[in-house]
């Protein structure tokens, strides 16, 4: 027993592991499948289904409600410019994603879902005096999806889903701008944007072929966001006239996902999964803002690549009112280091996650879960990101990592 | 089964701390001992005047002498560099940009605060503001330095440096210095210069300079000899003085004015029987006698001033606005008495009775004489280091390129264009004297090429493009007419 509390202990110490995708793609869209590592697509056996893989939602009957929120601690850091090695701290952010889902079965056949969610979004804030302050201080992106999905189940075996999103951002990009090498003073651009009416689709596929073993696939398209928004500038009179203020507009693809899972289960009480998903993160090729009452475009090169995911979980089920869960992913970084930009330090990050599902009633379960990430140390040598005068390129050291925290309740009646 | 499962677990736990608790600090720093080759660092000093000091815009402040390149050479070596600072703006009277269309300059009136000022030791920067080479040997405060003893007016820059622990060259060699660098002399022909070849009359001697320089190195020999050491000596030369851009901005901004009608001029001087025609100045060194005047005159067509045969110096922009002009605006800003034979209600400038000022204007014969003071001092300096070990830092022929290049679109450095050229081409602070931080940079690299070469060493140069820009804004913003506006007295403050 005593060791049982320990093991318990330790457990709800490490609750599982898979948050900050790369790029600024969110997947903490529930306790669950954030515990198993997000290798989730062949699983989606709780009502984050809805954005999982809808096809899991033939899974089960009656009507469900989830709200779960994850607590997003990222840290980064910059050592620099090569080849000095002075180190510069972002500061601690803290983001709360909330994601809600609800579930239906009309029948065996046909199943319903609703959700919210928060699948992109990211921000970094670094000191206004540091020494990329040309690149980036604040950088915020939120968006928001609202998605109804419907599931059909031609025979037991098989179900397939299609859902609707409707999605609305909003993006925040402060930097210093230096209006020339020679002068000291700088000025602070802020722009501020948002976009309340974008559109996209998914779609799931589930497949049982035998009893312990499921296979399952998902699709999120691309949505494109049109964003527009007021440019503000503060700094010195005697350059007003050259810094950009008014109207903005901007557009934004967010990548479209492809997941296949499998999942099988070992024993009655013992599921392991494993994902893979591609990110095709090539829609991102370049930041470009619009000021509208001069015309000119302000555009900078970003040219992602198509990424990938990699995803293990394994669930094990203590007694009827326990299961304990684990996880690991690896997440392929999509950009290549001469455009990295401090706005949003990349490199291939590993996830280890763990969580703890409870049963408190019949009809009542919660789900806590952890996640550690950890990118990979990245040292940058041919950025082509100028900080300050014309060749002075962005080169040094990154370091990130982040604590996420994820709690979710799902009701059942 | 759950041995297997808390074997996971606890496999997991242990990743997870040897991955979080790594805290990457195995970044070495890229400045290694060995970088210095057989030049040792340890005890850094620099001798020298504003240059030195990192004096820029008319004043020292903090984010300027924290570029000096002294600073900027202890950097890349990893030495301790003690540096008497002033937090922005500085001791006082810094020029900044008013407004940048039209381009006005202002004065800042506010000062800093000593931020080092009670620093047991000498300082390593021992660059003082107006120190003459005389100075490096004599001067022990305000009143011992050559501008006093010679024209009766006090530096406080020397009390505030040396706090009465002894010359420049005393508390240098107080340090017991392992390196030392040594740029001294640009000011016993640069007040000469600026000041139109009026005050001084003339230029250091190239003997009396033979004198002093000789002394300077004798002292550090001398130390070398008693402390039985031998420390690493660079002497940097002295930059042409006639191409920087307190000379070379004016002229040929008056020669295309639109608003100069230079044929005009021409044809109403040539019409009062004059031998020669343009902008008439008054000069004591060349010049014509018209006869009838108690002074003699120069003449500087467009031709001339455009190429820079005449040179007028940045303080004389203040009254090129006035040219044309029945005025006296100079003598009662200045509360000079008009001098005799001289009509102020005749057109400034164009008249001979009432003459462009002496003081604004280095003629070609003055030209000449700071040219070969130039030429003449590096010789010396030259000499010198040769006699003595030391080694010579050829500043002005990296400036002579910088200046030549000028007129095949500037010199590109780590990404940013670079001119020689006032304000906009980015090698000069606002007074057109003083290097800008990134100028000190270039500056750092030539001295850190001269150490690498001799002391079989491996320093890094700087990267010139991560050095901020030095030219402040101020606060208020004001507009006038079309020109470069210069406040009468801006330059008034101005040491070198």
């Amino acid at each position: 027993m005593k060791s049982k509390l320990l093991f318990l202990i330790i457990t709800l110490l490490l609750i599982s592991t898979n948050a900050l995708a790369g790029g600024f793609q969110l997947n903490e869209h529930g306790a669950k499948a954030l515990a198993l590592g997000g290798a989730f697509t062949a699983v989606a056996n709780d009502p984050s289904a809805v954005y999982w893989n809808g096809a899991g939602l033939s899974q089960f009957s009656g009507t469900h409600l989830m709200l779960g929120s994850s607590l997003i601690a990222p840290q980064s850091s910059f050592r620099g410019v090569y080849p000095d090695i002075t180190k510069y701290r972002a500061a601690n952010l803290v983001f709360f994603p909330t994601h809600f889902f609800a579930t239906h079965a009309f029948s065996e056949k046909f199943s319903a879902g609703f959700g919210f969610t928060t699948p992109f979004g990211l921000g970094t804030e670094w000191d206004s005096d540091w020494i990329g302050k040309y690149l980036a201080v604040k950088t915020q992106l939120m968006t928001f999806t609202l998605s109804p999905v419907v599931t059909y189940s031609p025979i037991k075996q098989i179900s397939l889903s299609a859902g609707f999103v409707y999605s609305f951002a909003n993006v925040i990009i402060e930097r210093k701008v230096q209006p020339s090498t020679i002068l000291a003073d700088d000025a602070y651009v802020s722009l501020e944007g948002n976009d309340n009416a974008a559109f996209g689709f998914n779609a799931g596929l589930m497949i049982k072929p035998t009893s312990f073993l499921t296979i399952g696939a998902s699709y999120h398209s691309q949505v494109k966001y049109g964003f527009t928004g007021t440019a503000t500038s503060t700094g010195p009179a005697q350059l007003q006239s050259q810094l950009p203020s008014g109207d903005i507009s901007a557009e934004l693809t967010t990548p479209q996902n492809i997941a296949v899972g499998i999942a099988i289960d070992i024993t009655k009480n013992l599921k392991v999964s494993a994902d893979y998903q591609m990110v095709g993160w090539s829609s991102y090729d370049k930041l470009e803002v619009k000021f509208e009452e001069t015309g000119t475009v302000s555009s900078s090169p970003r040219l992602y690549d198509d990424s990938y995911i990699i995803r293990f979980g394994a669930g094990y089920r203590l007694n009827d009112q326990v299961s304990l869960m684990g996880g690991a992913y690896f997440d392929k970084n999509p950009v290549s280091t001469k455009y990295l930009n401090p706005s949003l330090p990349e490199s291939d990050r590993l996830g280890l996650s763990c969580g703890i599902e409870g049963r408190l009633f019949d009809n009542f379960t919660i789900t806590g879960s952890y996640l550690f990430i950890r990118a990979k140390q990245l040292t940058v040598s041919d950025s082509e990101e100028i900080y300050s005068g014309l060749g002075s390129t962005f080169n040094g050291t990154y370091n990130s990592s982040a604590n996420i925290f994820s709690l979710g309740f799902v009701y059942s009646f | 089964m759950k041995l297997k499962i808390k074997f996971i677990v606890s496999l997991f736990l242990s990743a997870l701390f040897f991955i979080s608790c790594n805290d990457y600090s195995d970044l070495t720093p890229v400045v290694q001992d060995k970088v210095s080759g057989s030049a040792d660092f340890t005890r850094f000093v620099t001798i020298g005047n504003s240059i030195t000091a990192g004096y820029q815009s008319g004043t020292i402040y903090e984010s300027a002498q924290m570029y000096s390149y002294g600073n900027l050479i202890a950097k890349q070596v990893g030495t301790d560099y003690q540096v008497p600072y002033v937090s922005d703006p500085g001791l006082g009277g810094r020029m900044e940009v008013q407004s940048l269309s039209p381009f006005t300059l202002y004065t800042n009136t506010s000062s800093g605060i000593p931020l080092n000022a009670n620093y047991p030791a000498a300082y390593n920067n021992l660059g003082i503001p107006g120190a003459l080479t005389y100075d490096v040997l004599f001067a022990k405060n305000s009143t011992t330095c050559a501008s006093f003893v010679f024209s009766n007016s006090p530096n406080p820059y020397f009390d505030f440096i040396l706090r009465g622990k002894g010359t420049q060259l005393e508390q240098a060699l107080s340090l017991k210095p392992t390196f030392l660098t040594l740029w001294i002399g640009n000011n016993d022909v640069l007040g000469y210069a600026t000041s139109g070849g009026t005050s001084p009359a003339a230029p250091t001697s190239v003997a009396q300079f033979t004198q002093l320089f000789g002394g300077i190195a004798q002292g550090i020999q001398q130390y070398k000899t008693q402390s039985g050491t031998n420390p690493g000596v660079l002497v940097g030369n002295i930059p042409n003085v006639s191409a920087i851009p307190f000379f070379t901005t004016v002229g040929p901004a008056l020669a295309i004015n639109p608003a100069v009608k230079w044929w005009q001029i021409r044809l109403m001087q040539q019409g009062s029987g004059l031998p020669l025609t343009g902008l008439i100045y008054a000069s004591h060194e060349g010049g014509t006698n018209l006869g009838m005047l108690p002074f003699k005159v120069g003449f500087a067509d467009s031709t001339a001033l455009l190429s820079g045969s005449t040179l007028i110096t940045l303080r004389g922009q203040t009254y090129a606005g006035l040219l044309g002009q029945q005025t006296g605006k100079f003598y009662r800003d200045n509360n000079i008495p008009v001098p005799l034979g001289i009509d102020t209600t005749k057109p400034f400038g164009f008249h001979p009775q009432n003459p462009f000022p002496d003081a604004f204007v280095l003629d070609p014969d003055e030209i000449t004489t700071s040219n070969n003071a130039v030429t003449g001092f590096n010789n010396v300096i030259a000499g010198v280091a040769q006699q003595n070990g030391f080694y010579v830092v050829d500043i002005n022929t990296k400036f002579n390129e910088l200046r030549a290049a000028d007129f095949t679109g500037g010199t590109v450095i780590n990404g940013i264009p670079f001119k020689t050229t006032y304000v906009e081409g980015g090698l000069f602070s606002l007074d057109g004297v003083h290097p800008s931080s990134q100028a000190h940079g270039i500056i750092a690299n030539e001295f850190i090429k001269v150490i690498n070469a001799k002391f079989n060493a491996n320093i890094p140069l700087v990267d010139v493009g991560s050095i901020p820009g030095s030219i402040f804004f101020s606060g208020k913003y004001s507009y006038r007419d079309n020109n470069l506006i210069i406040p009468y007295n801006l330059f008034d403050h101005l040491l070198f």
